[in-house]
């Protein structure tokens, strides 16, 4: 069949008296997406904050107070209680090295999951391919659905920490806290960017939440919040570089112990360079899934 | 605005491939679209019919961008689909139908809001947008509620208001009616009818002959990933003309019967639809030969319904041209 274009009737068929047409009659503003507007770095800024924000309520599975209360404060506060209680049993550490990391640590389970339902609960929604036809920046769009879940990861340590140090006596000095807050919002970031790296593993594998419970119990062993680093053999003290958490616990224990910032600042940025070498390597994996996804229609999209 | 066309596909190809099974991996290969070529012109309603599996999806897929063609080539308001991704998408709409891709914890609103912001509608026209969407399509009053308790037609309205936030100068329609009850398809039909007379460039891609009858100013049939035929409706419909149609209802119709009508002097092509226990017999013969009696008597001992023998409509020219690719 040949198919060369044959003119049509230059108007629809039948008239429709509907209530839409005085509102779709064209406007003689230029279209929305065209206008002149705020600057670019405006509008990335609001796409990721206020878009960000959007996502979270729409993705997140635990929002409501009941799973949010239970799933990410009270679980995570009887892990810290069960791993001290383990210690003074043991005499393996004081409390102030469980109480310290494994309040850093409970924020990875709001951002590693976060991170994960930011993409694959697209695909249960079936809105993927929605996202995917915008014509914004992936990486805006996506490093913009990071921000709630390390903002709901800090919230998190600070709780999990205030209520650990209550529980158990533990005497934290005052001019250490805005340190241990900019720690934990660290080790949060640094968590989201891990996480989201592992979401973007769902643009090209279906069962990727095996990926994400695994990674989590790996961050409970490899990070040395519960183990100290000198009982893991050499290969998981180095794996363990590499995560986030790691050397958030560690700047986090300095700061407790009362070393001061100037101790904890190296260990910091090293947890800062982490959660940047995650946050480029989500953004190069989420370009190179959906380019891939386009090309082997390897996605489900829609 | 370069091309006088909004929608050029030039020799379209799609293949699947897939790999199944780890110790023994086997690869299958579908051709799903098979040199696809056709235009749309800036403003036109162009209808994409076709059985299921035709093709019609993965069409409308690689127009949008979403899956790059294996050959050929497409542009859309004279942008690359493969290369200027970024182009293409800011001047396009898409609407699928069924229950799926809304946020369903969202309410209408924030679904809305949301798609402003990764369609890139700037902040200040966003309230006003979304209002005057909502209203379009019979949402407003209910903007608030969650997603999760919306009907199905409210959902499809909720599809299209979204489609439409970043005013598309083409829209992709892909089966937008599917499932929805008749009244809210005749007002889907009226919004879309209305967009199109405002200029913008409506693909429509639907199962129902009426839909397209009524809407579409061009209609390609599409059947094994190949266009069939391609045409205005009376264009199309004149592929039937020549025929007389008999539809026989029956119950309990022996694909030994089927093949007897089909053997029938003068009949041209012969269908069976199921409806639920009830089978729609739809025997197509020449105009000239009146089949009505030998298909009476082909059916004798099978209990039968309503029997009625008229002019041939769109729809059969469809199923003459989807039958003949067969």
């Amino acid at each position: 069949m040949s198919g060369a274009y044959l003119p049509g009737p230059a108007a629809s068929p039948t008239p429709f008296p509907f209530r839409a047409r005085a509102a779709l009659t064209p406007s003689p503003v230029p279209p929305p997406h065209r206008s002149p507007e705020k600057g670019p770095g405006m509008k990335t800024l609001r796409l990721m904050t206020v878009g960000g924000v959007i996502a979270y309520r729409a993705l997140f599975n635990w929002t409501t107070p009941g799973m949010f209360i239970g799933t990410l404060l009270v679980g995570p506060l009887f892990q810290l209680l069960f791993f001290a209680y383990l210690g003074r049993q043991l005499q393996v550490a004081d409390d102030r090295f469980y109480i310290v990391g494994n309040a850093v640590l409970t924020a990875s389970l709001a951002c590693v999951f976060g991170g994960t339902m930011a993409v694959a609960n697209e695909r249960r929604y079936g809105t993927l391919g929605h996202v995917l036809l915008s014509p914004r920046s992936r990486t805006a769009v996506f490093w913009g659905r990071v921000l709630p879940y390390a903002g709901n990861g800090l919230l998190i340590a600070v709780v999990t920490l205030t209520a650990g140090a209550l529980l158990l006596g533990l005497r934290i000095p005052v001019s250490a806290l805005p340190g241990l807050l900019l720690v934990m919002a660290a080790g949060s970031l640094a968590c989201g960017f891990f996480g989201l790296t592992l979401g973007a593993l769902g643009l090209r594998f279906r069962d990727v939440w095996v990926i994400s419970n695994v990674s989590v119990a790996l961050l409970l062993l490899l990070t040395g919040v519960n183990v100290p680093a000198s009982g893991l053999p050499g290969w998981m003290v180095a794996v363990g570089e590499w995560l986030p958490i790691t050397h958030a616990a560690e700047a986090a224990r300095r700061l407790a112990a009362g070393d001061g910032l100037a101790a904890a600042a190296g260990p910091l940025g090293q947890e800062l360079l982490v959660g940047a070498g995650y946050a480029v390597a989500a953004a190069a994996l989420l370009k190179i899934f959906e380019f891939e996804s386009r090309r082997t229609a390897s996605l489900d999209v829609l | 605005m370069g091309s006088a066309y909004a929608i050029e596909a030039e020799e379209l190809r799609r293949t699947y491939r897939a790999r199944t099974g780890w110790l023994k991996p086997r690869r299958t290969e579908v051709e799903a679209v098979r040199g696809v070529t056709f235009t749309v012109g800036r403003g036109e309603l162009f209808g994409l019919l076709g059985p299921n599996g035709a093709g019609k999806t993965t069409t409308i897929k690689m127009l949008n961008t979403l899956l790059i063609p294996t050959s050929g080539r497409a542009r859309v308001c004279g942008h690359d689909v493969e290369r200027e991704t970024r182009e293409v998408r800011r001047r396009i709409g898409y609407v699928f139908g069924g229950d799926r891709g809304l946020y369903d914890r969202l309410s209408a609103l924030d679904n809305l809001r949301y798609f402003a912001e990764l369609y890139a509608v700037p902040a200040r026209e966003q309230k006003g947008r979304i209002a005057e969407l909502l209203d379009l399509v019979g949402l407003a009053g209910r903007e608030r509620e969650r997603v999760e308790g919306y009907s199905r037609g409210m959902r499809q309205r909720l599809h299209i208001a979204r489609g439409l936030l970043h005013s598309p100068d083409v829209l992709f329609l892909d089966e937008p009616s599917i499932g929805v009850d008749p009244v809210a398809a005749r007002e889907l039909r009226r919004t879309v009818a209305d967009l199109a007379s405002t200029g913008t460039t409506v693909l429509l891609t639907t199962h129902y002959m009426a839909e397209a009858d009524e809407l579409c100013d061009r209609i390609a049939v599409i059947a094994d990933g190949c266009i069939q035929a391609l045409g205005t409706p009376a264009e199309l419909r004149r592929r039937a003309e020549g025929r007389r149609v008999v539809e026989v209802e029956a119950y309990g119709v022996p694909e030994s019967a089927v093949d007897a009508l089909r053997g029938l002097p003068g009949v041209r092509e012969t269908a069976v639809e199921a409806r639920g226990a009830l089978q729609l017999l739809t025997v197509h013969s020449d105009a000239h030969v009146d089949v009505q009696s030998d298909v009476l008597r082909e059916l004798a001992g099978i209990r039968l319904g309503r029997v009625d023998s008229r002019e041939p409509t769109l729809e059969d020219a469809y199923v003459a041209i989807v039958s003949a690719a067969a």
